[in-house]
């Protein structure tokens, strides 16, 4: 029983201090400052070859930031990353300059940006006086690549920048320096995985692929997957629980199939499951809301459908009571002997004789009286009902849905462990008299190798989308035999979403599926996924401090327009379009740039 | 409507359009006071100009989202060769999906017709044949295979 449970770390982070920038960042020359702005963390630090400030960057935190708690305090402002401590509490504030790998809210990547400088100790006035690196998206769209140029020179006034791809920089620094490398990059980040050949040390461009799945896909659906089989722990199951669970508790399968067919089998599935132990609650079982709050909830609910009957009786009793009143006159008009009127109003009201009117007069009226009789009841009931605030009735008709689902519960249990038949059952009797630590483990069985396996099958989800091995071979299918061959001996994989243990096995089987008999290849992981990208800025910024061929200076900004780019090693593709400025700085006519005009236009209005 | 303040002076002339943004730091005292104090190495005026998109700054407040940047992006003049953010997208795949259990994610033969849930074996079947609507739409919908309501 005690035997492969685990209890949730449910880790917080600590709060970044504002570090001293320190001799080394302010020597002769400015230092330049590598940022691995990243949709999942953004890594920051100084590119120095010396201990200070050392070579691991000084900052790593999550890319999102929320207003402080209970909405806007005032002169709170929105926090950051580590400065928000867990965030799960915060989960529905949290908000990401990221849409997919690309940052679009600009405002809050501004948020990021500050954090980071101000942490780095960033101490020069009116400016940030350091060159800066930056990792962009393969093939960043022009429109942000200029929204991001325009940001880091105008509001923070930087000298250059350079703009790089993160795999590339991760390649750059996991190879030897004398190699001229070509290969084939397999990476895969929180919000999609990216396939990318290289050749003869430059990106190979127009064959890349992007699949649109990753780390943050895989724990969405590990949280679905958890939240239908445990209904009734939906708020305990938390994305930052099921990236704990992914980041530990799960692998990559070098056979999905034969995998599978393993956890068939209950002995398997006893060794391997892996439970992970909720924090207790005094949640009944069944029920998100305690009973008290359910009880509330009748109450209310009850009271309003009152209130509704009460007002719709009252009005139709209104309604009757005037046409009641009608009738009555016309009888008047009989009584009093008023032939002709009484005759008009009859065939007003449609009606042949004055019995008729008679025994409608009656029925009205007896409607009437019950109506009257009806509200004078409800009346008394609803004040019964509002001064006793814990009603009996309510009660009863509470416990038989949770006995239901008591029973239903407790007859899921065994089959959840489908494969073991002797996992602790809970009693199906009224009273929960069972196994509590049981009923608050989550069995994380075949999830284990569910969740990961989505970059490879992403029908798992229903994306259309090819895994990474179809799309593999398609990318290989376009190179001839020789480059095909080139390519595959330097498998390079790195990102974080790489990390899965069997990672490499798999991707090394699905390569030997898809090559020719006998031919090799070689599959590399990166040395460390996730700080490679870092890593590889940091020595990429330090070879080539003097190189004027690959920063965007303010000048070339301010002639070329934010969206150029200098290519390099580690760079994208720069294709020279031109995007006309983004209209504000002149007050009411947008400046046409040269070339794509009518579609900034549009870009404009579009809503 | 703000005057900006006199700045810190770097050679730029920034036309402050400034309607909607808030500037952490303004020194002509505006109606709106932050607590955070001004950060040193920032551009007081700064205005994105992305914010609020091309047309009049009061209308679209809104950053816009990567769906329309990349329509707008489309309209621009590529090459047929170029590598741009929409053409880097992997295909669909050309194999037949193997399907597996929504239960418990083994291979899964079988089809129940009344929910359209798949299982592999006869225990699964009478799990799923309990299971509340709600959690019967989340597994479908989990694959995306929920029915388009007529």
């Amino acid at each position: 029983m005690a035997a492969n449970v685990f209890p949730f770390r449910d880790a917080r982070a600590a709060p970044d201090p504002v570090l001293e920038a320190g001799p080394g960042a302010l020597g002769p020359l400015p230092v330049p400052l590598v940022l691995d702005n990243g949709s999942f963390q953004a890594r920051a630090g100084w590119a120095c070859p010396g201990p200070d400030p050392g070579p691991e960057p000084r900052l790593q935190f999550r890319s999102v930031c929320a207003r402080g708690r209970g909405g806007a305090r005032g002169g709170a402002g929105p926090q950051v990353g580590n400065a928000l401590g867990s965030l799960e509490p915060l989960r529905w504030m949290l908000r990401s300059p990221f849409d997919r790998n690309v940052p679009v809210n600009l405002e809050l990547q501004e948020l990021l940006l500050d954090y980071s400088f101000q942490h780095l100790g960033v101490s020069s006035q009116g400016c940030v006086d350091h060159p800066i690196v930056l990792t962009e998206a393969v093939c960043n769209p022009l429109y942000s690549r200029q929204m991001m140029s325009e940001l880091l020179f105008e509001c923070y006034g930087i000298p250059k920048v350079a703009y790089g791809i993160d795999s590339l920089f991760s390649f750059y620094h996991n190879k030897p320096k004398n190699l001229m490398s070509s290969g084939l990059i397999i990476s895969s980040g929180y919000q999609c995985t990216h396939i990318l050949p290289i050749l003869e040390g430059r990106l190979d461009a127009k064959n890349c692929k992007r699949i649109n799945l990753g780390g943050s896909q895989a724990a969405g659906y590990l949280q679905r997957l958890l939240q239908l089989k445990y209904p009734g722990h939906l708020a305990a199951i938390t994305l930052s629980r099921m990236e704990e669970i992914l980041h530990e508790h799960s692998y990559v399968a070098e056979d999905y199939v034969e995998e599978l067919q393993k956890w068939r089998c209950p002995d398997y599935y006893e060794n391997n499951v892996h439970k992970m132990q909720l924090p207790f609650s005094n949640k009944l079982l069944g029920s998100t809301l305690s009973s008290e709050e359910k009880q509330e909830r009748r109450q209310q609910q009850l009271r309003r459908l009152q209130e509704l009957n009460a007002r719709r009786r009252e009005e139709k009793l209104q309604l009757d009571q005037e046409r009641l009143d009608r009738l009555l006159y016309v009888q008047e008009l009989l009584e009093d002997g008023q032939m002709d009127q009484f005759h008009k109003a009859l065939v007003e009201l449609n009606m042949d004789s004055p019995e008729e009117l008679q025994s409608y007069i009656q029925k009205l009226s007896s409607a009437v009286e019950q109506a009257k009789q009806k509200i004078l009841q409800s009346e008394v009931t609803l004040e019964v009902d509002v001064v006793d605030s814990k009603p009996e009735t309510p009660d009863l008709e509470q416990l038989e849905p949770s006995l239901e689902d008591v029973e239903s519960i407790n007859d899921f249990e065994p089959l959840f462990s489908e494969e073991t038949p002797e996992v602790e059952k809970p009693v199906t009797t009224v009273q929960p008299v069972f196994n509590l630590a049981a009923y608050h483990q989550l069995f994380v069985g075949t999830e284990r190798i569910r969740a990961p396996e989505i970059i490879f099958q992403p029908s798992l989800i229903g994306e259309e989308q090819a895994g990474i091995a179809e799309t593999l071979q398609y990318i290989l299918d376009r190179y001839s035999k020789d480059i095909q061959d080139l390519l595959v001996q330097n498998v390079f994989l790195t990102g974080g979403n790489m990390m899965y243990p069997g990672m490499k096995g798999r991707i090394e089987k699905e390569l030997l599926e898809m090559r020719p008999f006998q031919s090799a290849f070689k599959v590399r992981l990166a040395s460390n996924p996730v700080l490679d990208a870092w890593y590889g800025a940091r020595d990429w910024a330090l070879d080539h401090l003097d190189d004027d061929e690959v920063w965007i200076t303010r000048k070339e900004y301010e002639e070329k327009g934010g969206e150029y780019l200098k290519e390099h090693c580690a760079s994208n593709i720069y294709v020279p379009i031109r995007l006309p400025k983004q209209a504000s700085r002149f007050s009411d006519t947008q400046a046409p740039g040269k070339g794509s005009g009518t579609s900034g236009g549009s870009a404009g209005e579009q809503a | 409507k703000k005057v900006p303040a006199a700045g810190f002076t770097q050679g730029i002339s920034m036309e402050a359009m400034s309607e909607n943004k808030m500037v952490p730091s303004d020194f002509s005292t505006g109606p709106m006071e932050k607590a955070a104090k001004p950060l040193p190495f920032k551009d007081p005026n700064f205005v994105h100009s992305g914010h609020g998109g091309a047309v009049a700054g009061k209308k679209n407040r809104t950053w816009k989202n990567l769906k329309q940047i990349l329509a707008s992006e489309r309209a621009l003049p590529w090459q047929l060769n170029d590598p741009n953010y929409f053409s880097i997208d992997a295909p669909p795949s050309f194999k037949p999906a193997k399907k597996y259990s929504d239960v418990s994610g083994l291979l899964a033969n079988y089809t129940d017709p009344q929910s359209k849930l798949r299982f592999s074996t006869i225990e699964e079947f009478s799990y799923i044949r309990r299971l509340p609507s709600d959690v019967v739409t989340g597994y479908l919908a989990l694959r995306k295979a929920t029915s388009i309501v007529p």
